[in-house]
């Protein structure tokens, strides 16, 4: 017989999925310990969570600089020593600084486990500041910034941030240069004390992790020196922008950074997981109207796409690009005819289906492996919401329609909501 | 340790099963064993364009994605000197539509002028984003010519120049794929919840129907040894004054390139290392400088590069990139040292050997390399590493006859 290759196999559509679920444990002092036990290999990397955010301080750079100095010395060691100690074991340790936390992570194989958490602690413990060390790492930080801001796909991230959030509030806050060069470390030590000594939020521990990994860590992070922290009391001021265009001029520039956007509500909102559905559709993987129409059918860029970013307390959605400076305007019009066509059209039913598919697909890839089910449970830990989130999900995209998602196109994504935001040379 | 299976098609198709149960997807890894350095010097970049027009539609699927993304799947693929790789990840039990989807584009492509016409426009975006738009974005455009002068390694994947690929046509597009992209000279991976008879049922069904090709690699002239010390100076705008050197360095197959590897570990990797110790903590000289090496399959680039601090000369700065070396091929490797980046090494294959794709991708560069057991020995190749195997590369490549050097300098600088 021979092979019809017209024909496609058959595709079975992903019908239920299986999420392996965070355990709760807890620590002798009382913080919590969210494992993820799902590793053949024995490595292991343990997130410990601050309530350290941008949100909680009180100079622009402050949280920052306090996170990027904790490995920069203690009383005993040097930045130097630290990172040799660490290297060591082929340890890697990471702090990162959200709006809202501090999350400071150590990768390491278990085997090395017990020689590293103590110099976790000692960090945690004992951290100095020196001022040497901060006035390199300063220099260096506005060195990067300068470079950041020959690019446009930076400046347009900014000022598109800046432009809808608002330029003093959480989510639109970026340091200049001066704000890097009067940080003091006094400020860093302040907030070491305020917001990383007064405790944990919790520890998300992932990859091989069982009962033993648990015990080793509460030998070193459950011991009295450490508590559970968590101010409740979040102080977040949204502030209320009206929709602008900004144009950059950037000299030289061969391409234009574009992005065009807005404000949008987060996760906690029962129209978020539609919307992710109709965000995909436009912009969100290879087979979206954007992709198709801008760059697959007319060869205007190298990559189109739309996302939705969501914050504990704010999110924004928008579409960004980078394409020729005379090809700009004809690339801008052929996004707000594909804007225009999901709020006057109705979605075809074989490119709802594959759009689905592909999201439900996308998901299965999500929950893949020990790391990226840590990942999915840390965005229910910041929005505050239970596993049910992510098997109503499944549901409410098999179920969803296409008047559905015009209904959504046309409540929000309207032209006039829309900031947009170019940096290019004209 | 990877376990794996392999066997071969009456057409040459070589096929390489990893089976996995602690996952709910199945990887299909093509790897056709094609790069830049196959191409033209007169029509360089075209490896890289041809992997876009992969996805332009085969003989019979006319919209490779929409196909993928109905059966909840997802594909790239990357295209290097030495090869151009292509995967696809499905749940498991969906995987035949990428046996369909990457058989298809094997037995031929539509070739169509409109796909070639749109892809050259994308790529052109494409090496403007990232090679012309982007500050040092063209540092690899300048630096390759200087350190290769006759070896295919002397362009990048991109290309040399835009016109290269503007000049692209239908019939180099044929000529390509007739060369290349067959059977006989690719390796295929499945890496999954798959099971070996299901594998080898589906790829009987979907790959041993295709011819084998006759087909000649093109000859290219190996690279001399260089002799002298080669610069060249170049002014962008650019913030910071950057320097970039290129030193000759063995083959991925040559077993001193692992004591090349861990020697650019000890001088830039990592806050530990002596570079990040020295030149930007202690002496703050440059904001950042790190040591890498290409990675390429034959011999390729051991890379110093970093970006001065403002007012720091690039006498001062390159001098003193030259005394560390100087220092440490002198007064050696310390013990300490060696077991670290040891350490290092093996965090860092056991943390890529945790999802199938890694797993897939390297199993596919080990048959490039010509032994597939080079995934499960290559931690054994970092362990065998010695001091004096480390010092012994740096002795023999780390000399000015054997380096190219780019200063990179800020026009920005002279305006104040």
């Amino acid at each position: 017989m021979t092979l019809n290759r017209k024909i496609s196999p058959n595709v079975i559509e992903i019908k239920s999925i299986h999420i392996k679920e965070a355990q709760e444990n807890i620590l002798s002092n009382g913080i919590k310990i969210y494992t993820i036990n799902a590793s053949n290999e024995e490595v292991i990397k343990i997130d410990l969570v601050f309530d350290a955010g941008i949100n909680v301080q009180d100079f622009k750079s402050q949280a920052n600089f306090t996170c990027k100095m904790l490995s920069e010395g203690t009383s005993k060691y040097s930045a130097a020593e630290l990172a040799e100690k660490l290297d060591f074991y082929g340890a890697y340790f990471q702090t990162k600084n959200t709006s809202e936390e501090a999350i400071i992570t150590l990768y390491c194989l278990n085997k090395h486990l017990t020689n590293c958490l103590p110099f976790i602690v000692k960090i945690l413990n004992d951290s100095i500041f020196p001022e040497n060390d901060l006035e390199i790492l300063k220099k260096n930080a506005i060195q990067n910034l300068k470079v950041n801001e020959e690019r446009n796909s930076y400046l347009v991230r900014r000022a598109f941030n800046q432009a809808i959030f608002g330029e003093n509030t959480l989510y639109g806050s970026y340091s200049n240069i001066s704000d890097i060069e009067s940080i003091q470390k006094e400020q860093l030590v302040d907030f070491y004390k305020n917001h990383f000594q007064k405790g944990l939020k919790y520890i998300l521990a992932s990859g091989y992790v069982d009962n033993e990994t648990i015990k080793i860590i509460n030998t070193y992070i459950g011991s009295n020196t450490f508590k559970v922290y968590d101010n409740i009391a979040k102080k977040y001021m949204a502030k209320r922008t009206e929709p602008t265009d900004l144009y950059i001029d950037k000299i030289n520039s061969v391409q234009s950074a574009i992005r065009i956007g807005r404000r949008l509500f987060n996760r906690n909102h029962p129209d978020f997981r539609e919307m992710q559905l109709l965000n995909l559709i436009l912009g969100g993987y290879f087979g979206s109207r954007l992709m198709k129409n801008i760059r697959e059918e007319k060869g205007l860029t190298y990559g189109i796409y739309s996302a939705i970013e969501a914050y504990p307390f704010d999110a924004c959605w928008y579409i960004d690009t980078e394409m020729n400076n005379e090809l700009c305007e004809t690339g801008i019009k052929e996004i707000f005819k594909e804007l225009a066509r999901l709020r006057n059209e109705l979605i075809g039913e074989k490119e709802l289906k594959t759009a689905k598919n592909y999201l439900l697909g996308s998901f299965l890839r999500s929950i893949d492996g020990p790391f990226s089910l840590a990942d999915r449970f840390k965005i229910l830990k910041d929005f505050d919401l239970e596993y049910q989130y992510f098997y109503e999900f499944i549901e409410i995209i098999k179920n969803t329609t296409a008047e559905r998602l015009k209904e959504l196109a046309n409540l929000y994504l309207k032209e006039e909501d829309l900031t947009s935001v170019i940096v290019g040379t004209k | 340790m990877i376990k794996y299976n392999q066997f071969q098609l009456a057409n040459g198709l070589h096929i390489i099963h990893h089976f996995d149960d602690s996952t709910q997807l199945c990887v299909l890894n093509m790897l056709y064993n094609v790069g830049s350095k196959h191409e033209n010097p007169d029509k360089t970049g075209f490896a890289h364009l041809f992997e876009h027009l992969m996805f332009g539609g085969s003989i019979n699927i006319d919209e490779f994605d929409t196909v993928l993304q109905d059966a909840s799947g997802e594909s790239n693929a990357f295209t290097s000197n030495d090869i151009t790789n292509y995967y696809l990840t499905l749940p498991a039990n969906n995987i035949e539509t990428g046996f369909w989807l990457e058989s298809d584009r094997m037995l031929s492509l539509d070739f169509s002028q409109e796909s070639l016409d749109i892809q050259r426009n994308v790529v052109i975006e494409e090496f403007k984003e990232r090679y012309l738009n982007q500050p040092y974005g063209d540092v690899w455009l300048k630096i390759l010519p200087l350190a290769y002068k006759v070896h295919p390694y002397n362009w990048p994947t991109i290309g040399k120049e835009i016109s290269h690929i503007e000049n692209a046509t239908i019939e180099d597009v044929k000529t390509f794929f007739k060369n290349f992209y067959c059977p006989n000279n690719a390796v295929l991976v499945l890496a999954g919840n798959l099971d070996l008879e299901t594998c080898k049922t589906l790829v009987d069904k979907w790959f041993a129907p295709i011819p084998s090709q006759n087909f000649e690699k093109p000859n290219y002239s190996q690279e001399p040894k260089q002799t002298e010390a080669r610069t060249e100076t170049v002014y962008a705008d650019v913030p910071l004054d950057m320097i970039v050197k290129a030193y000759h360095m063995p083959a991925r197959t040559d077993e001193d390139y692992f004591a090349a590897d861990m020697l650019t570990d000890i001088l830039g990797a990592g806050k530990s290392s002596r570079f990040y110790i020295d030149l930007v903590k202690n002496k703050n000289l440059f904001s950042e400088l790190d040591a890498y090496i290409s990675g390429d399959v034959e011999a390729g680039l051991l890379m110093i590069e970093g970006k001065l601090s403002k007012g720091v000369s690039m006498e001062t700065a390159e001098n003193a990139i030259l005394n560390t070396l100087e220092d440490f091929k002198n007064n050696g490797v310390g013990t300490n040292e060696l077991t670290k980046i040891k350490n290092k090494s093996e965090t860092n294959i056991r943390f890529n050997d945790m999802t199938v794709l890694n797993k897939a991708m390297k199993l596919a560069y080990a048959w490039v390399l010509g032994d597939i057991e080079l995934v499960n020995t290559e931690a054994d190749s970092y362990l065998k590493v010695t001091e004096a195997d480390i010092i012994n590369i740096a002795n023999q490549i780390l000399v000015p006859t054997n380096c190219s050097t780019l200063y990179y300098l800020s026009k920005q600088n002279d305006t104040k």
